[in-house]
Formats: C-alpha cells, sequence, structure tokens
C-alpha cells in the first residue's frame, strides 16, 4: 500500500519537476554565500562554536542536502483537509491517513532525492569541492531517517490543530518561524548559549537539521554537551518514538472533534 | 493627476480592509517582522562568539541589515502583492478583468494591492535602524541626503525584482517558487560587499544591484560610501524600468478565454 501510494505521488509530483529544480539553482546561491561568510569570518579563527572552518562549510551542505530529503509539508495538508471537509473522504478508506501521507512524503521526497538531493550534492562536491561524501555513513542515513520521521510527525501534529481552530494557520507560521532559528540551518546551534543548547535538547527542533548535519560532518563532539554521535541518534531515536506516540495520543482524541458533510 | 487620486483611494481601501480586520493586522504585522528580524540573530551571534566581519563592527552589519529589512518592507508594500495576484489571476484565467480595467494592468495591480501586512515589517526596521545608527553614529546631513538617495535606489531594485518575478509568472505559470530564486540573489545584499569576491561585488552592484538594498545606504549613513557607489544609482533606476517594461511586455503573452 506505502508503495502504491508513494509511487503515485511520485509521478504526480513529476509533472512539476521544475518547482522541485528551482532548488538546484537557490541551494547552491544560498551555499555560496554562507560560504563567503564562513570564509570572512573564521578569518584568524581556528575555531568557532567548536567547529573548524571546513566542518562549518560542511555543515552548511549537509544542512541543505538534508532540507531536500527531509522537507514536509504534512501540517498544510491535514490543515487544508479538515478545513475543506475533504479529511472526510480519508476516514471511509482503509487504512489510517497518517499512514497515508507518510507514503506520499516517502513518494514526494524520493522524487526530491532525485531532481534536488542528487544535483546538490553533485554541485557542492564538484564545483565547491566540499568533502560532503559523510565520514560515518551508517549513522548519518540513520540520523536523515529519524530526522525524516521526526519531521513527518511534528508537522502531522501541528497539522491536527486544525481539528481544534478554524483557522491554524498561524500555529504552523509560529512553528517554522521558531525552527528556522532552532533547527540549526540559519547557524549552527553551537554558536548558541549553552543555556539554549540545553533546552533545545527537549524541543524537536534541531532533531530535524541539527543533530542529522552534525552527525554527518563527523563531528564526535556535538555542541556544548559534547554528545557523542551514538549519543546524539540515540536522543534523536528517543524524540521521535515521543513525537509518533504523541502524535497517536492528539489523533485519537481530535478525530472526534471532526465533522463534515459531503466532502 | 487622476493616477494619483487612484492610488490615494486605493491607499484608504487597503487601510479601510486592515482597520475591519484589525487583530488579523496586528498579528501578520508581527509574524512578518519576527520573521524578517531572524536574519540579524546570525550576525549577532557570530560576534558574540568572537568572530567579526573585517572593518566592520556589530553594529555597522546591523545597520545594513536594518536598512534592508525597511528597504524590502517598502518594496513589499508597493509591488509585493503585484506578483501573487499575477500568478493566482493567470492560473485561474482571469487576468481578462484587469486588462478591461481603464488603467495600466500594472499601476492598478500594485495600487489594488498595496500590501499593508508590511508595515510594521518597515517600522521595526526602522526602529533597528535608528537603534543601530545610536551606536555606528551617522555621518552628518550630507550623509542623511545620501542614504535617502541610496535608500530609495534601493527600494527601487527590490521592486524591480518583484516585477520581474512577476513578468516570468506569465511564462512559467503557477510556479510558487519563483520568489525563493529573487530571494536566494537577495542574500549578497544583505553583507558588507568585502566578504564577497570581486566579480560577485561588480554583479551586486551593476548588474543585479542589490548591494543598492543595504549595503550602499548603510555605508552613506556611516560615511563610507565610496562616491564612485554613486553611479549605481543609475543601474538601481535601469532595473526598475526594465521590470516595468518586461512586465508589460510579458502581458502581451498573456492567454485566456474570458475569465
Amino acid at each position: 500500500m506505502c508503495k502504491a501510494v508513494a509511487f503515485v505521488t511520485y509521478k504526480e509530483w513529476s509533472a512539476y519537476r521544475t518547482h522541485s529544480l528551482v532548488s538546484v539553482f537557490v541551494g547552491p546561491v544560498y551555499f555560496m554565500v554562507q560560504y563567503f561568510i564562513c570564509t570572512a569570518i573564521y578569518g584568524g579563527n581556528i575555531t568557532l562554536g567548536g567547529l573548524e572552518f571546513e566542518q562549518t562549510v560542511r555543515y552548511f551542505g549537509a544542512s541543505a542536502l538534508i532540507g531536500y530529503l527531509t522537507m514536509d509539508f504534512a501540517d498544510w495538508n491535514l490543515q487544508m483537509l479538515v478545513r475543506t471537509g475533504k479529511f472526510l473522504t480519508f476516514t471511509l478508506r482503509p487504512m489510517h491517513h497518517r499512514f497515508f501521507a507518510l507514503s506520499q512524503k516517502i513518494g514526494h521526497r524520493v522524487l526530491g532525492f532525485f531532481l534536488e538531493f542528487l544535483p546538490c550534492l553533485f554541485i557542492f562536491a564538484l564545483l565547491f569541492k566540499v568533502e560532503i561524501i559523510p565520514r560515518y555513513m551508517g549513522w548519518t542515513v540513520l540520523s536523515v531517517a529519524l530526522a525524516f520521521l521526526m519531521n513527518f510527525y511534528v508537522n502531522y501534529c501541528l497539522g491536527m490543530t486544525a481539528f481544534y481552530f478554524v483557522q491554524a494557520n498561524g500555529i504552523r507560521v509560529v512553528y517554522q518561524l521558531l525552527g528556522s532559528i532552532f533547527s540549526g540551518a540559519l547557524i549552527p546551534l553551537s554558536f548558541f548559549p549553552e543555556v539554549i543548547q540545553r533546552i533545545m535538547m527537549f524541543l524537536p527542533f534541531q532533531y530535524t537539521n541539527y543533530i542529522p548535519a552534525m552527525v554527518w560532518t563527523g563531528n564526535n563532539s556535538i555542541g556544548e554537551m559534547g554528545m557523542t554521535i551514538p549519543q546524539a541518534v540515540l536522543y534523536q531515536g528517543i524524540a521521535v518514538i515521543f513525537t509518533a506516540l504523541l502524535s497517536e495520543v492528539i489523533y485519537r482524541s481530535s478525530i472526534k472533534r471532526f465533522t463534515a458533510v459531503g466532502a | 493627476m487622476r493616477y494619483i487620486k487612484i492610488y490615494l483611494a486605493c491607499l484608504h481601501t487597503a487601510f479601510s480592509r486592515a482597520a475591519a480586520y484589525r487583530l488579523d493586522f496586528v498579528l501578520g504585522n508581527l509574524i512578518t517582522l519576527l520573521s524578517n528580524i531572524i536574519f540579524p540573530l546570525a550576525t549577532v551571534l557570530i560576534y558574540a562568539n568572537g568572530a567579526r566581519f573585517s572593518g566592520w563592527t556589530m553594529w555597522e552589519v546591523l545597520l545594513i541589515q536594518s536598512v534592508f529589512s525597511m528597504s524590502n518592507a517598502l518594496a513589499s508594500m508597493i509591488s509585493g502583492s503585484v506578483l501573487w495576484v499575477t500568478m493566482d489571476s493567470i492560473q485561474a484565467g482571469s487576468f481578462e478583468t484587469v486588462l478591461l480595467k481603464p488603467l495600466s494592468p500594472l499601476f492598478f495591480i500594485a495600487a489594488a494591492n498595496f500590501d499593508t501586512g508590511s508595515i510594521g515589517l518597515f517600522l521595526g526596521g526602522l526602529a533597528m535602524t535608528v537603534i543601530s545608527a545610536s551606536f555606528t553614529g551617522i555621518c552628518g546631513t550630507g550623509g542623511i541626503l545620501l542614504f535617502l538617495l541610496m535608500f530609495i535606489s534601493g527600494a527601487a531594485v527590490m521592486c524591480g525584482l518583484d516585477l520581474i518575478m512577476a513578468a516570468i509568472s506569465f511564462k512559467w505559470v503557477g510556479n510558487s517558487r519563483i520568489p525563493e530564486i529573487f530571494d536566494s540573489i537577495k542574500e549578497f545584499g544583505k553583507y558588507p560587499m568585502g566578504i564577497f569576491p570581486r566579480s560577485v561585488q561588480v554583479l551586486s552592484s551593476l548588474i543585479l544591484p542589490v548591494s543598492a538594498v543595504g549595503f550602499f545606504p548603510a555605508s552613506a549613513l556611516l560615511g563610507r560610501l565610496d562616491i564612485r557607489s554613486l553611479i549605481s544609482v543609475l543601474p538601481c533606476m535601469l532595473f526598475l524600468l526594465f521590470g516595468v517594461w518586461i512586465y508589460n511586455r510579458m502581458i502581451k503573452i498573456y492567454e485566456g478565454v474570458g475569465g
């Protein structure tokens, strides 16, 4: 079932492949700016935020690539389905909507893998000469897979706010705003004060980008806490399990509130 | 004169609309402001970690970025809606309703969709500029006049970018990622120009003059503007004119069957 939904989604979005191909321009341009910023600020410094110049550059490259593999809009999609009443059609289907949405995401990101991830990987490696191949491939694949799930489950939880509010777009926007700061996409979290890094351990943001990007760079002392890669991935795994369970609890409570006619 | 009267009437309508949904107006402005003041946070963190952009203090860099925010907000108010309205009308096949108006289509769309949602960002950018300038000091009346000239040029570039994006949407129908392409280019205007290689500096000053958005006006205010940089006023104005020209040109390729 998952394979069929993923394949259909892949084909559906293939019709809009130029949307994905925009990333082939946008990703390297952002990376170029980050590269020049790093070059300028590292001037006389050996390490900043516990990262050397090469590690920071690799971090930004990895961060962009991880974004292509884990990108998700389950929140927007679910909110739209609930608001318009179309969610009704999913309650009639012999499969959980969350599983359907996850299968859709897999298909969508497989397309992203070919049209966004691979071209940008080659551009970073060949044009910018960044050592972008992960040092610990197994840990990196596991961490990115967990980030993929984390992003999905968190967004799904956000999407379920539509069961409680007529227009829940503002909640999404606020989360995205916080996520853009605390996921580490703007700047590695190791640049933040230690207290914020500790607080972030209990929030979902860093598990979607910062942790997998640090694992990708192969740095075996992550953040002020000096986490090893296995420790970081373990925390990430715990966070994913917790969020998945939370999404189930919220779903069971939310579905009782859903009313629609006809759809 | 007729166009000014129409624009003022549209402004009145836009503010009346915002006043009708006051909470939405306030929250929308607040979220826009917060989402746009994120990027100076990176600068603060960089300096907090003991690093720096050579030759630039933290407040000077923040001044560049706050002027950029102001310019961005001003352009958003004037022409920010042109892309989305044009894109939606083309996709829905309803652009004829714009073409039927006894006005320039571009003027009508820009006037009728004045974006009050960017007022908060403008005021936030202004506040940040004043705070940053209070730490850096400014270079007298001459500096302020030069700043205003460069600021207007920068806003012209931003409006030009909006119009070029909208023009592209006539050909590249329904691609909501068009702004991302130009947003990435704008990144070059948010930092001291000296950190970029010579080729990028020339490109961002003369061809796609995004340096005129934040860097040149802030440099003028600080009294650090190389007088030769004034030449960039010309490409900035040409950029806006190019935006208007390409938009009007692309209207001709629009096809629809009655809206």
